[in-house]
């Protein structure tokens, strides 16, 4: 049943994935605002860096488009977010923005969106829900996989530069969605088959993108290579304190592992940590799981003679999250941290 | 695209130049490679391991120039005081090409081994130059075809010591600048071993095509080099004996590439360090929930002496069921 919404997605002539829109910017607001969005649901095709071609869904712009993940919404305590969502396919989808903290209730929930059909959610955000949370598509378990997902960043009311009021303080911020494909789940739902009981990923997204070394085919373009994308690089000079947003929607756990400066890891799973711990890695669990962190941008500490400027990168230390297809080392989840 | 003289590599950047900025160091390390060791495990079988060798002390990789002989596993320690300027040499023959990254280590582009942001060291030596600023358990491992490379083996512990508090009798061992002192040191890198990735060619993989680097499925559990399954609860090497009123530092690496837990079999550690840095405050568990290349550094003083068996728990990434469990002990008398 998905061959129809696929085909009129088709017909509807998208013209490319969009992928990766992570950096945010924000400036803060005296009154409470209504954020008016609708995201249309979309399927269609993403190409894998060996060529495979990967059934996809998501929460796109347009009926035009297919954004994995969703174009990031940022918003403030005391907002109204107004969310329309569009089902463009056609089988039932739903909307969902899971809480702040594991075991919090959804901030709200669609319910079923039939195919065809459409919803319109309404909350206001209360103060204390400040954070970073993942909205998704819980109508089946596999939904999330697929790329139905995306990024929500709630900042402290009248706050440019802090996650939660009384926060370490940052520059600039960005999202990390993390993904794992296996494309056997992929193709069952493409093909309306049994959905496979135990999956093994084979591909592996940072902001829906992999990371393409020197001398492959879209090395250095910022649509094609994680490493090149403004909206996913760490990129800053010295004092450019960065908040990451790290967002686990994918099936496995990761080690989230950066070179040249240590995070200060501020979040996991939504609760402020007791104290602010200095980490090269940092345990992003799997089921929806989040974490925030600052990257300092401080110059490299054991440099010698020391240096301010050069390109490192960030990577996920399980190392197989490194790989596409079973090979291809260099070809995974990874961007780039430059000192400028 | 590049390949090696064997032309069965891709996506690798083969170098050995000059170290921008060289001066004199402090400490020296020479490593070579060997790609041609072996571990036993207790049920007798055995898989081919790769690794470094210390050319100072003659491990030329056992068959001279060729790298094609043994070695240590894991590689040889390095170990250095916070504030001297390291220098770390790679050697790497025409066969192959690896690099060393010193992790935890925050050193310039050209001195972090990342092949694909510098070079991959290539029928040459490179000497990485660093200085270390911060105390605490770290580890080395290369950075080609990582997956593979660091899962056959190559890596070994990074150890900075923290200099000197004034006022310290000579001898005393601390975490880091007046941090916790301690008697007796367990390092634990706790890894696990799928076989079938050990019959891979270094460059596999690398120019496509699928030699299952996505899917590990480890059937041993290591501390340190040694069989989890029984060996470790005895071996010299990997089990703590100490007296009662001493104080343990355990520097605990997870080495592998799935999650782990640790657990002390009922002591209680004082994590003291994480990461190579200090935390705010020290933190009391019975039990470590760790991924892949974090480390924690765990004070712990038994308080009465007695048998104590540590486990550590081999997490699937996906499911989180436990894969395997490695076993050592804490011997207090
Ligand atoms: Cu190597």
């Amino acid at each position: 049943m998905e061959r129809r919404g696929f085909l009129k997605a088709g017909t509807a002539g998208f013209a490319s994935l969009m992928t990766g829109t992570g950096l945010l910017s924000w400036a803060p607001r005296a009154e409470a605002a209504t954020i008016n969005k609708t995201l249309y649901i979309t399927a269609g095709t993403q190409t894998m860096p060996d060529g495979v071609s990967i059934y996809v869904k998501g929460f796109s712009d347009s009926s035009a488009d297919l954004n994995v993940p969703a174009t990031p919404i940022i918003c403030q305590e005391g907002d109204t977010l107004q969310i329309t969502i569009i089902n463009r396919l056609a089988v039932t989808h739903n909307f969902v923005i899971g809480g702040l903290k594991a075991g919090d209730p959804p901030l709200v929930s669609s319910g079923d969106i039939a195919g065809g059909g459409s919803k319109t959610i309404t909350y206001t955000i209360p103060t204390g829900k400040a954070g970073s949370y993942l909205f998704y598509d819980n109508k089946t378990s596999y939904n999330v996989f697929l790329g139905l997902h995306g990024g929500l960043a709630i900042m402290p009311a009248g706050s440019s530069n802090q996650l939660y009021s009384g926060s370490p303080t940052f520059v600039k911020q960005l999202f990390w969605v993390f993904n794992d494909i296996d494309p056997a789940l992929n193709n069952a739902v493409q093909n309306g088959t049994a959905v496979p009981t135990s999956l093994t990923p084979r591909y592996f997204t940072i902001n829906g993108q992999t990371s393409l070394p020197p001398g492959a085919v879209g090395f250095d373009d910022p649509t094609k290579d994680a490493m090149a994308n403004p909206e996913t690089q760490l990129a800053g000079s010295v004092g450019d304190r960065t908040l990451v947003r790290m967002l686990n929607a994918g099936m496995c756990s990761h080690a989230v592992h950066t070179h040249a400066n240590h995070m200060e890891w501020l979040t996991d799973r939504g609760t402020v940590r007791p104290s602010v711990w200095k980490k090269d890695v940092l345990y992003l669990r799997n089921q929806l799981g989040k974490i925030d962190a600052i990257y300092p941008f401080e110059a490299p500490p054991d440099a010698y003679p020391p240096v301010t400027t050069g390109h490192f990168p960030m990577h996920l230390h399980d190392e197989m999250s490194q790989t596409a297809g079973g090979g291809l080392y260099l070809f995974g989840a990874m961007t780039d941290i430059v000192f400028k | 695209m590049s390949t090696n003289g064997n032309g069965n590599a891709c996506y690798v950047y083969p170098g050995a130049p000059a170290t921008p900025g060289f001066v004199t160091p402090d400490v020296l390390f020479q490593r070579g490679i060997y790609m041609n060791g072996s571990m036993t495990f207790d049920d007798g079988k055995s898989v081919t391991i790769w690794g470094f060798t210390d050319l100072a002390a003659g491990g030329g990789g056992g068959g001279g120039g060729d790298q094609m002989g043994g070695g240590s596993f894991p590689s040889p320690a390095i170990r250095v005081t916070e504030g001297q300027i390291v220098h770390t040499s790679l050697s790497v023959n025409m066969m192959w090409m690896h690099t060393i990254h010193h992790h935890g280590i925050e050193p310039s582009t050209e001195n972090d081994g990342v092949g694909h942001l510098s070079w991959d060291v290539y029928n040459g030596t490179y000497t990485y130059q660093w200085r270390p600023q911060h105390a605490g358990t770290y580890f080395y491992h290369c950075h080609v075809n990582t997956p593979l490379h660091a899962e056959m083996g190559m890596y070994g512990a990074l150890i900075v010591d923290p200099k000197p508090t004034p006022g310290d009798p000579a001898g005393t061992k601390r975490a880091f600048y007046n941090g916790p002192t301690y008697d007796v040191e367990a390092i634990w890198a706790c890894d696990e071993i799928d076989p079938a990735w050990h019959t891979l060619p270094w460059y596999a993989g690398t120019c496509g095509g699928d030699v299952g680097l996505n899917n590990l499925n480890p059937r041993y559990f290591i501390i340190t080099g040694v069989d989890g399954a029984s060996s470790a609860l005895t071996n010299p090497a990997v089990a703590v004996n100490m007296k009662l009123g001493q104080t343990l530092l355990v520097r605990y690496i997870c080495a592998g590439f799935y999650p782990q837990k640790i657990s002390f079999g009922g002591l209680i550690a004082s994590v003291v360090a994480s990461d190579g840095r200090p935390l705010p405050a020290a933190w009391n568990t019975g039990a470590i929930e760790a991924h892949s290349a974090e480390r924690y550094d765990c004070i712990i003083k038994p308080t009465s002496t007695g048998i104590w068996t540590v486990s550590i728990q081999y997490l699937h990434w996906r499911t989180g069921a436990v894969l395997g469990t490695a076993k050592t002990r804490i011997n207090v008398t």
